[in-house]
């Protein structure tokens, strides 16, 4: 097996590179957050009039709340505030094909590079 | 430890400079716990929110099963492959250079974003501080900003006093969650603890089992980046003892960390606030009423996520510093400072980045991207073991650690971070699907057109034999 | 001025202190040495003396 040996890369384009890299990262972070898709929403689910009671908190717990400085009415926007879990089938399998693709193609790629490594590494047919 | 001599003279030839082999156990210890400890002070409670009181114990439990798995298998393969770069370098020796690249990218995601967490927790904490002590207009920001170059300049300026810093802000916050166990009377329920009043047989899981699983998205955080310790491989003194020793009793210290820290929050808060507060132990303090409690608790949170950050600078750098000296980067990252011994470039080159992110990110997101990351690795490290026993099988090569039971750690894993990202899903689907399509761009970026500038066989390092099949 | 305008205006100048003092010292570590010397560093190099693999 020859040894390979790489070009040169010039300054100009090492620069471009970290600026991609940069870019993709700041993109990646920036796009959820812009397109509002970050967290899954909690909504309340009102009582009119809320006292502890229809809360359905026992005094014990009352005592608590109470020393952490909330009354019955900011407490009502904590306790009252649920997740409503839903599965979308279809959601589900298009994030587990992203990501068995995306291993698939992984492990692939890294075993194709990585034969070479260990070829020339090796020396062929040993 | 600053008068470090030179380990060239300006202008001399011939010999080289690398990074300092100066650590000890404890400063491995220093490093895993130091980055995780802060996820006791805040984050793990969100499990409760997703799930309720019992789905976070139920989470401690499983997601702790699931760190055990990935201690033991870490620490095999790095008492081997003990290199800068931890789980980078263990990829790129047994699965392949496309591979490494990508772990190197969670690891530097992972711990960048980590680093941003910790950084608006500690700036906010001390805010509210200011505010509380009737201060008007005061902001976060100059706070957010000392915080990390305070810590970029401690990591500058080397590896040793990074880590005894470390050592010590971490062992004081482990012991303000102590001192708050024992001063609660653990022993005699109903006196200050009220276990059975906060935690009901109706509130104890008010989503079912589905909030069991929703939960261990956020369970993540009782132990996440313990695997970091493998990073500092290339400074420590006895690697293949240190390492495994290290990154265990690590694994211990949270475990125990992670239980006393549940008892306490959820025998003192109701669980709905437990789920959305960001400082439960610090609240669990409010509610004890001691003003001395109070008091340690604030700092323990403080003291946590400074460690936090600072172990996650020191960590992200490595994994930067390492894919500059394979060519995957340019090699001007892979420069090591003559004097301090420090991969000083990329610790630099990483400081805007984070900084940037403080002020654009919120700390949700921050966390949620940490999680990925992690995750992502974890799938990787259980794939990664099994290649690794049968491309060098036991006795090909010289072990410092051997884990017991293989494959049973290696499926386990895998389960769980099927389970996971099932939970992700239920909470932030849409965040995983575009990070992979990140991960995807820059992957097909690699390798067909970065790859080209990389030497092949030099980034095989380790004096193994040829893997089996090859 | 309260104390705590003080303080904040404390932490950016000791933030910018340091950041000027890293650059400084970057600057003068890339004038001095080469960049052969500076990343002279490559993995593995202490396993192959010390980490003997043969069994």
């Amino acid at each position: 097996m020859t040894k390979y040996t790489p070009p040169d890369q010039s300054k100009a384009l090492q620069v471009l590179d970290i600026i991609f890299l940069l870019v993709a990262i700041f993109v990646a972070l920036w796009l959820p957050l812009q397109l509002g898709l970050a967290g899954a929403a909690k909504e309340i689910d009102k009582i009119d009039n809320p006292t502890w009671e229809t809360l359905q908190q026992t005094p014990a717990q009352v005592a608590q709340w109470e020393k952490l400085g909330y009354d019955v009415n900011t407490a009502h926007d904590v306790i009252q505030s649920h997740f409503h879990y839903t599965i979308d089938w279809m959601e589900l399998g298009l994030m587990a094909l992203v990501l068995i693709g995306y291993f698939v193609f992984l492990f692939r790629a890294s075993k194709k590079e990585y034969r070479e490594v260990i070829a020339e590494k090796f020396g062929d047919g040993k | 430890m600053n008068t470090v001599n030179p380990a060239i003279a300006p202008g001399g030839q011939s010999q080289k400079v690398s990074l300092l082999r100066v650590l000890g156990p404890a400063h491995v210890w220093a490093l895993g716990v130091g980055i995780v400890l802060v996820g006791e002070f805040t984050g793990w409670n969100f499990s409760a929110d997703k799930g309720g009181t019992l789905a976070a114990l139920i989470v401690l439990w499983m997601v702790g099963l699931l760190y055990t798995c990935v201690a033991m298998i870490d620490s095999e393969v790095t008492s081997t492959v003990a290199a800068a770069g931890g789980q980078y370098a263990q990829a790129k020796h047994i699965v392949g250079p496309l591979m490494a690249f990508n772990v190197a990218l969670y690891l530097v995601f992972a711990y960048t974003m980590l680093e941003v967490s910790d950084a608006i927790l500690a700036g906010d904490l001390i805010t509210q501080i200011a505010t509380e002590s009737g201060a008007t207009g005061v902001t976060h920001e100059p706070f957010l900003m000392l915080c990390i170059v305070v810590l970029v300049w401690l990591n500058y300026r080397g590896v040793l006093m990074t880590l005894n810093v470390n050592f010590v802000i971490t062992a004081l916050a482990f012991v303000s969650i102590i001192v708050l166990f024992f001063s609660v009377q653990p022993w005699s329920q109903g006196v200050v603890l009220k276990l059975g009043e906060m935690v009901t047989p109706s509130n104890a899981l008010p989503y079912g089992w589905i909030g069991i699983v929703a939960g261990f998205q956020f369970g993540i955080w009782y132990y996440l980046g313990i695997e970091g310790t493998t990073q500092a491989a290339e400074e420590v003194r006895s690697p293949a003892r240190s390492l495994p020793f290290g990154t265990m009793a690590g694994m211990m210290t949270l475990l125990i960390a992670a239980c006393l820290t549940w008892y306490i929050c959820a025998s003192l808060l109701p669980w709905q606030h437990l789920g959305v507060t960001f400082f439960p132990l610090y609240d669990a303090a409010v509610v004890t009423g001691s003003p001395t409690l109070k008091f340690l608790l604030f700092w323990g949170t403080v003291l946590s996520a400074v460690a936090s950050a600072n172990g996650c600078i020191n960590d992200a750098a490595r994994a930067w510093f390492s894919l500059g000296r394979d060519r995957y980067l340019p090699t001007w990252f892979s420069a090591v400072h003559p004097k301090y011994r420090t991969p000083y470039r990329s610790i630099l080159f990483l400081m805007p980045i984070a900084v940037a992110f403080v002020y654009i990110a919120d700390l949700n997101q921050a966390i949620t991207f940490s999680i990925l990351s992690g995750v992502l690795q974890y799938t990787f490290m259980s794939i990664n073991i099994v290649m690794f026993r049968n491309k060098w099988p036991l006795g090909s090569i010289r072990r410092g650690y051997t884990h017991p039971f293989h494959p049973l750690p290696a499926v386990l894993l895998f389960l769980l971070c099927a389970i996971t990202f099932f939970a992700i899903f239920l909470g932030y689907g849409s965040q995983l699907v575009a990070m992979v399509t990140f991960y995807i761009i820059v992957s097909l970026w690699f390798h067909f057109y970065r790859y080209r500038y990389v030497r092949r066989a030099d980034q095989f390092t380790m004096p193994w034999p040829k893997p089996k099949g090859y | 001025m309260s104390v705590w305008t003080l303080v904040s205006y404390g932490c950016w100048a000791l933030s910018i202190l340091m950041v000027v003092w890293m650059i400084y010292d970057w600057i003068k570590i890339d004038g001095k040495y080469t960049e052969a010397q500076l990343t002279s560093s490559r993995e593995g190099e202490i396993e192959a003396i010390s980490e003997k693999h043969n069994i």
